[in-house]
């Protein structure tokens, strides 16, 4: 037998591996193997809970197998109070399990003690045992085999009751009709037989093959005018070996009609059936079947009287492997067994191979006529069958997963009190805006950089190369640029960069800022530079909330340790440094495109006063300081004496920035703090 | 209500196993363990529970085999009785009322007819060991007031009594002493370690103690995680003791094996520690038991061992220290954070189980389905750690989506929060993580909840903290040209006033969210995150909020700290009614309008199960716990019931699972305890038979010749042979109950010897009937392989033909009365 229960070499016996689930609500599903191991998987879980192998099981490869009615624990004992909390224990426990072998013995298993626990030869099957089925209540078990005769077991003390020939050739199925009373047993024809007497009933003919299945249908008969004995009027459904068709027969009281009323039509031979029995004649019959080729028909059909055509199914269930990469087709894979759920909406399949199955409950939708499951189950091929004992499952954590800390966009969405619900939106709107601005200055840009190219051959490409990457997004370019270490070259790269290229820079910055914490040591001294050159340039955008919130959170959450030790100190640096800078300023000759944007920046100057009042322009300005200076402050010293031999590049826009932040610093800053810091 | 005594509070699962050290069978096939109030046989093999014993009416504290008879079990509890059980069929065979509190049991074998208990007689800390004789009668019931004292001043535990070599002595141990009673002398000697002033010994408290089974050895353990071991303990000046030193911390439990080569101990790093030859060099390990050992035991027949761990579990171990097999209850190390969820999927219990996991508990089978590692840290075992605890789940979007908050407190201001939001991958059938959160909130998550409507086009994610913002999380698309994919990023974060958002609840079709912030309920609409509208009760804390359901989703539920239920219609947006109720826990039916709250008073918990559209609630139950009732949930039926009765119907749908503070999961059933009965009386009783193997031809061949022997030569002497009746050992055999008969070791040489006359009437009774009925219809080929058997033993007659005269050797008598000792099972079948 190949492994998923294909290729079954003997066509007497049941296609594919002998597997059934627990009676009662499907806890267990056993399987015997073809290498003669008995397992018994939880089906909740989709954990192996026991193995076992019989002590003949080369010889002797079990060949059917079927779990005995629910065993019923005593519960409580009669003595207790009422008041009194009790267990609920495990109810409904499910323990043994008949297994027919290919030599002709029986034996039961006990599922609860792991163990054998007897052995039914004794006047039995001399050749393979083909079905079993249990008794609903009275404990018996009944067995079929190819030795042509059925048996009846008493299971209490495991002797032989009764005996008999079945059929001419082997007896291949069998099913106890719901009341109990009558036995159907199937070679090449169906037969129906009175349990009390041992005689035939009802003969049914149709399949021409060996019937490999037989299952009641129905509880009850169709119509409840006519007096109900029990099995008249009931419909029973077979399969057959190398059958597509599964007959409907149903038991008729006059012994005239011996064929089919209809049939269902399946790919291939059914290996496995399941159906939930109606409850009412409203209700239909959900009948499940597993055929050899791993597919799973669903049948919904409310079973009334004759049909000539065969009918084909509601759904049909697949499963397949992913396919890794696009030129690799998905594989189907096969499924084993399938089992309805005791709500009837939704399905146990198992599937896989025999050895590691997968246990899935899968919701059922009526609407779907295919459904086609995609399923990864190549971590299941390892061979690692021996019971886990720890029952820990580690889910998956790999480094596709998506990281958010603080600062990070999308970990906190803008803060606003709730009133300021319009201003968000006007917000929004502007960004958009601005989209286009920025847009359009790099088309500016262009000219901008070819002019500066003409005009200052023999300067450090530095600006230029950043204006171009920022514009063209070339990361090669932006690492040259943005990677050095060089203070001096920071300095003048941000001097020299044009405006409009400011807001693109910082957004690249706070991108990597974001990433790892080395490349963020180099980005805060980009940042420094570019938020004290620029800051009265980025106080007269009307949109710089918006776009740079992201920066504003970033820093906010990043200098929360000691938040305002780190403001007062990034506000006195900036203080000083201006300070100096104004009374070292010279006149110096800036590049011609700085002195338009000059005129230009003037020109707005008066609205920049207004605006400069919104507090979070300020913050994020000052906290940007405050960063720095937190991180390298060694560095921050070295640098105010190189700034303050710079001071002569710095232009107009610096004095405006600190008187502004004068005033700020002076207003928010308590005199003790101060001195504290000095 | 008519119908209150109907509707029953039942435990369901998840009793400590760990209470007392688990037993096995005198053949190792059996492990039995105390749980609440009932004794649990489990099968070592298969980790099923077999039988549960249920009689006691307190606490069970101790259990042991019966030295004379293996098939048999004492148990003691709190209700002062002892139990004899009968485990193999689950059958109570005998109570003896001591009327004391009983906190521990210990049989020996040299005292037949005693057993020993520890009671406190006095004072509340003053704990005895004393004997108590059990009187033989056939009744039921035996008052069992015979008390001899043995040790007084003992410590209550069952781990600091130990009885050695055969019942010799008995060694107990309190603080800083270990007292050695010995029986025969009736003397006690009493060891002193240096006490806890002196800083050198500062731990060095005994905790648990065991003896040799051999030899005159004690074995002790002590808090700082030394074992010493007492030798020459009968001499109070030359006795001597040794330490073994490998636990760093209090050492838990000790046990020696069977033959007393090795000694077995356990403590909090879980690791268990097999000392060969009682020698420091010596050591096996077998680590990573994954909690606290709090019990070792052993099994008579030395093959196996077990250990109970603080975490509800009960590991067998191989004697070669391999783990075996798990018997593991609803873990209870922890505290419950998380409260009760129901996993869609699986339809599976969760809660917090092992320490940074999830545990996923099915209801339907009474028994753990497995853990989720969340946290993924190796956990260290220590005391004073502060570990990283799992305070928050929930599913969403019916099971494809699982948040998990996780935090770290050292100090005050140190908190550590991290949010994973995990995605059921259909395609693997596990979780995978999406999305990890650093910091989510800057203070406590209080409330994390998904919005679970049913057309929704994106997962939506709403977390509460006590930093006075709630967040709303949603699902984007963040693929990139490098690959497609999702991940989660914050919509928007809502405040009031900076009160702290303690609650946050969606609406059934998920338009409205409700977020408490302290006493104020605010509700946002959930398309734009715009405030509509605020209640304000001025009645306390929100402590639960919920929104009505079906019919009844125009109200919203608040129960405040103040004892107050209040019910808000949302569409005049004022309160509807208010209840003074003081509400531990409200959890609405995900299946109908109702919505069950439990009450605390000064007596017990009440539940009450109303519909937030009718005043009167559908049904109340007063006192359904004496404790503190935690968490709630309610679980949906798979198949739904149909009651009709008032007080049935709200459990047609769902039923209602509730979580006390010791941990104890209950329930709601409403089926008589007679109807619960019913089914035994079909239980499916299969006899054991098992076909010969190869050694039985060997040695049962013999046997069976000597049966044949023995009773033909009696037959030849015999001239008259008894009937069976007439015989009194017989007939009081057979017609008294299996359950009331005295030992077998008692009838068993009364039987023998009345047996033997009586072969051949008793062998035609053993033959079931139906066979009888039924042998005319079988088959030739079972009457042939009869026949082939009788050949067997016919030429094995008169082989041994000229034997047969022989008078019954001494030897043969007494191989045959072992025989029948083994077998004497079958007395209970007949």
């Amino acid at each position: 037998m190949a492994a998923g229960g294909r290729g079954v070499a003997d066509p007497l016996s049941p296609a594919g591996v002998p597997c059934a689930f627990s009676p009662l609500n499907q806890a267990y599903f056993a399987l015997a193997s073809a290498d003669g191991q008995l397992r018994v998987w939880e089906t909740a879980n989709n954990r192996l809970h026991q193995e076992y192998v019989p002590s003949a099981h080369l010889s002797g490869t079990c060949t059917c197998l079927a779990w005995a009615p629910a065993r019923l624990q005593a519960k409580e004992s009669p003595q207790r109070k009422k008041r009194k909390s009790e267990a609920i224990g495990p109810s409904n426990q499910i323990d043994l399990l008949a297994l027919g072998t290919a030599v002709g013995s029986i034996l039961l298993y006990s599922t609860v003690k792991g163990e054998l626990h007897s052995k039914l030869i004794s006047g039995g099957h001399d050749n393979k045992v083909n079905c079993i089925q249990w008794h609903q209540d009275n404990g018996c078990l009944y067995s079929c085999s190819d030795d042509k005769h059925i048996v009846e077991w008493n299971t209490q003390t495991c002797k032989v009751k009764c005996k008999w020939k079945g059929d001419n050739s082997s007896v291949s199925s069998l099913c106890i009709s719901p009341d109990g009373k009558m036995l159907l047993s199937a070679g090449r024809t169906i037969k129906l037989w009175v349990l009390e007497t041992k005689e035939i009933y009802r003969h049914f003919t149709g399949h021409a093959t060996p019937v490999s299945s037989l299952v009641f249908t129905t509880v009850r008969p169709p119509s409840e005018s006519q007096p109900f004995d029990g099995v008249t009027g009931l419909y029973f459904l077979s399969g057959a070996v190398h059958d597509r068709l599964l007959n409907v027969w149903q038991v008729r009281s006059e012994n005239k009609e011996k064929n089919a009323v209809m049939s269902f039509t399946v790919t291939d031979e059914p290996v496995y059936i399941d159906l939930t029995l109606s409850e009412n004649k409203e209700e239909p019959v959900k009948l499940a079947v597993v055929c050899k080729d791993g597919q799973v028909h669903l049948f919904e059909h409310i079973l009334n009287g004759y049909c000539k055509k065969p009918l084909t199914s509601n759904c049909t269930i697949q499963i397949v492997t992913p396919g890794k990469g696009k030129k690799s087709t998905p594989k189907p894979i096969p499924i084993l067994a399938a089992g309805f759920c005791s709500d009837k909406m939704s399905l146990l399949l198992v599937y896989g191979n025999w050895f590691q199955p997968t246990i899935e409950r899968v919701a059922l939708s009526s609407k779907e006529p295919h459904m086609c499951l995609v399923r990864d189950i190549s971590n299941c091929w390892a061979p690692k069958v021996e019971t886990a004992i720890t029952k820990v499952r580690t889910p998956v954590m790999n480094s596709e997963a998506k990281v958010l800390v603080p600062g990070v966009p999308g970990h906190h969405a803008a803060i606003k009190p709730p009133p300021s619900q319009t201003e968000e939106v006007e917000s929004k709107r502007k960004l958009g805006e601005n989209e286009i601005s920025i847009e359009e200055r790099l088309g500016a840009l262009d000219i901008d950089t070819k002019k500066e190219k003409d005009d200052l051959p023999q300067t450090n490409s530095f600006p230029v190369l950043l204006t171009q990457g920022l514009e063209s997004n070339d990361f090669e370019m932006l690492n040259k640029v943005l990677q050095t270490r060089n203070l001096n070259l920071i300095k003048r790269t941000v001097l020299r960069m044009p405006l409009h290229a400011v807001i693109p820079l910082l957004q690249e910055l706070t991108k990597r800022l974001q990433g790892h914490p080395n490349s963020a040591v180099l980005m805060v001294q980009w940042l420094k530079c570019v938020l004290t050159v620029h800051a009265s340039y980025l106080s007269t955008l009307p949109d710089l909330v918006p776009q740079l919130g992201t920066l504003y959170q970033l820093m906010e959450s990043r200098v929360k340790t000691f938040q305002k030790l780190s403001h007062l100190h990034g506000k006195l640096i900036l203080l000083i440094t201006q300070v100096t800078a104004s009374e070292k300023s010279k006149g110096m000759t800036c590049p011609e495109q700085k002195a338009k944007l000059v005129y230009e920046e003037e020109s707005s100057e008066e609205e920049s006063d207004d605006e400069i009042e919104k507090d979070s322009d300020d913050n994020w300005d000052e906290d940007e300081e405050d960063k720095e200076s937190e991180k390298d402050e060694d560095v921050d010293e070295e640098e105010e004496e190189e700034d303050a031999e710079e001071k002569d590049e710095e232009n107009g826009e610096d004095r405006d920035v600190a008187s502004e932040k004068e005033l700020n610093g002076d207003s928010d800053l308590d005199p003790e703090n101060e001195s504290e810091e000095e | 209500m008519v119908e209150e005594e109907s509707v029953r509070v039942v435990r369901c699962g998840g009793s400590e196993l760990n209470f007392r050290r688990a037993v096995f069978s005198a053949d190792s096939k059996y492990i039995f363990c105390v749980s609440g109030d009932f004794v649990k046989v489990h099968s070592t093999a298969t980790e099923e529970c077999v039988h549960i014993l249920q009689g006691h009416r307190n606490l069970v504290t101790g259990i042991q085999l019966n030295p004379n008879n293996h098939l048999q079990l004492y148990s003691c509890s709190f209700d002062g009785t002892v139990k004899l059980w009968d485990y193999v069929d689950g059958i109570l065979i005998k109570t003896f009322v001591v009327g004391l509190k009983l906190h521990a049991l210990f049989t020996l074998p040299s005292a037949e007819d005693s057993v020993f208990v520890i009671i406190n007689k006095e004072k509340p800390d003053v704990f005895q060991l004393v004997s108590v004789k059990l009187p033989k009668s056939s009744s039921q019931e035996i008052e069992a007031k015979e008390l001899s004292f043995v040790l007084d001043y003992i410590n209550q535990s069952p781990k600091c009594i130990a009885f050695g070599n055969e019942g010799e002595y008995v060694a107990a141990v309190r603080d800083f002493y270990l007292s050695v009673y010995f029986f025969k002398k009736k003397t006690t000697s009493r060891f002193t370690l240096s006490s806890s002033r002196n800083k050198k010994h500062a731990k060095n408290n005994f905790t648990c103690v065991a003896c040799h089974p051999k030899e005159d050895c004690i074995a002790t353990g002590h808090k700082d995680g030394k074992i010493r071991l007492w030798r020459n303990f009968d001499d109070d000046k030359k006795y001597t003791y040794t330490c073994l030193h490998w636990h760093h911390d209090m050492v838990m439990d000790l046990a020696f094996s069977v033959t007393g080569t090795s000694l077995l101990s356990g403590g909090r790093e879980s690791v268990l520690v097999e000392w060969r030859d009682a020698t420091e060099k010596n050591k096996e390990f077998l680590p990573r038991l994954g909690a606290t050992i709090e019990h070792i035991s052993v099994s008579p027949a030395g093959d196996l061992f077990c250990t109970s761990h603080s975490d509800n579990k009960i590991i067998v171990i191989h004697r070669n220290l391999e783990a075996s097999a798990v018997i593991q209850g609803l873990v209870k190390d922890s505290n419950i954070f998380t409260g009760l969820m129901v996993d869609p999927r699986t339809k599976a219990l969760v809660l917090n189980g092992k320490p940074g996991h999830l545990q996923f508990y099915s209801l339907q089978h009474d028994k753990q389905l497995y853990n989720l590692d969340i946290i993924q840290q190796e956990y260290i075992n220590d005391y004073g750690l502060i570990q990283i605890e799992l305070t928050k789940a929930a599913f969403g979007c019916y099971g494809n989506w699982l948040a998990t908050v996780e935090q770290r407190q050292e100090k005050e201001t140190e908190l550590e929060l991290q949010m994973k939001l995990w995605m059921y991958n259909k395609k693997t059938q596990g979780f995978v993580l999406n999305t990890k959160v650093n910091m989510p909130h800057e203070d406590h998550i209080t409330a994390v909840c998904f919005c679970n409507a049913e057309k929704l086009e994106n997962p939506t994610l709403v977390t509460s903290s006590k930093d006075g913002h709630f967040k709303v999380w949603i699902l984007t698309d963040d693929s990139d040209i490098y690959k497609k994919a999702v991940g989660w990023t914050c919509d928007f974060v809502g405040s009031y006033h900076k009160y702290q958002a303690t609650n946050c609840c969606f609406s059934e079709d998920g338009s409205l969210l409700a977020v408490s912030f302290e006493e104020i309920v605010t509700i946002w609409d959930s398309e734009t995150w715009e405030l509509k509208c605020t209640f304000c009760q001025r009645a306390g804390k929100i402590r639960h909020l919920c929104f009505g359901r079906l019919t009844c989703s125009k109200y919203l539920l608040g129960a405040t700290e103040n004892g107050i239920l209040c019910c808000w219609n949302l569409l005049s947006c004022a309160l509807e009614w208010s209840a003074k109720l003081n509400v531990r826990v409200m959890e609405p039916d995900p299946n109908s309008e109702n919505i069950a709250a439990i009450s605390r008073s000064s007596v017990g918990s009440d539940l009450f199960v109303f519909k937030p559209s009718e005043p009167r609630p559908l049904y109340i139950q007063k006192n359904i716990s004496r404790e503190e009732v935690q968490w709630g949930v309610f679980v949906p039926r798979d198949v739904p019931e149909s009651f009709t009765s008032e007080a049935y119907q709200w459990l047609n749908r769902s039923q209602f699972y509730f979580l006390t503070k010791s941990q104890s999961l209950l329930t709601f059933s409403t089926k008589s305890p007679e109807e619960k009965l019913t089914p035994t009386s079909k239980q499916l009783l299969a006899e054991e038979s098992l076909p010969t193997t190869p050694f039985y031809f060997i040695l049962g061949k013999h046997r069976e010749q000597q049966d044949e022997k023995i009773n033909e030569a009696f037959e030849s002497e015999l001239v008259q042979l008894p009937l069976t009746e007439n015989i009194p050992a017989i007939s009081e055999l057979l017609h008294t109950p299996a359950h009331v008969l005295p030992s077998a070791s008692f009838l068993c040489s009364k039987f023998v010897s009345s047996l033997l006359l009586s072969k051949e009437t008793k062998s035609g009774e053993e033959i079931p009937e139906d066979v009888d009925m039924e042998e005319g219809k079988e088959s030739d080929d079972s009457d042939k392989e009869n026949d082939f058997t009788e050949k067997i033993q016919d030429t094995n007659n008169t082989d041994l033909g000229e034997d047969l005269l022989h008078q019954l050797s001494k030897s043969e008598e007494k191989e045959l009365r072992k025989f029948r000792k083994v077998d004497y099972s079958w007395i209970t079948v007949l």
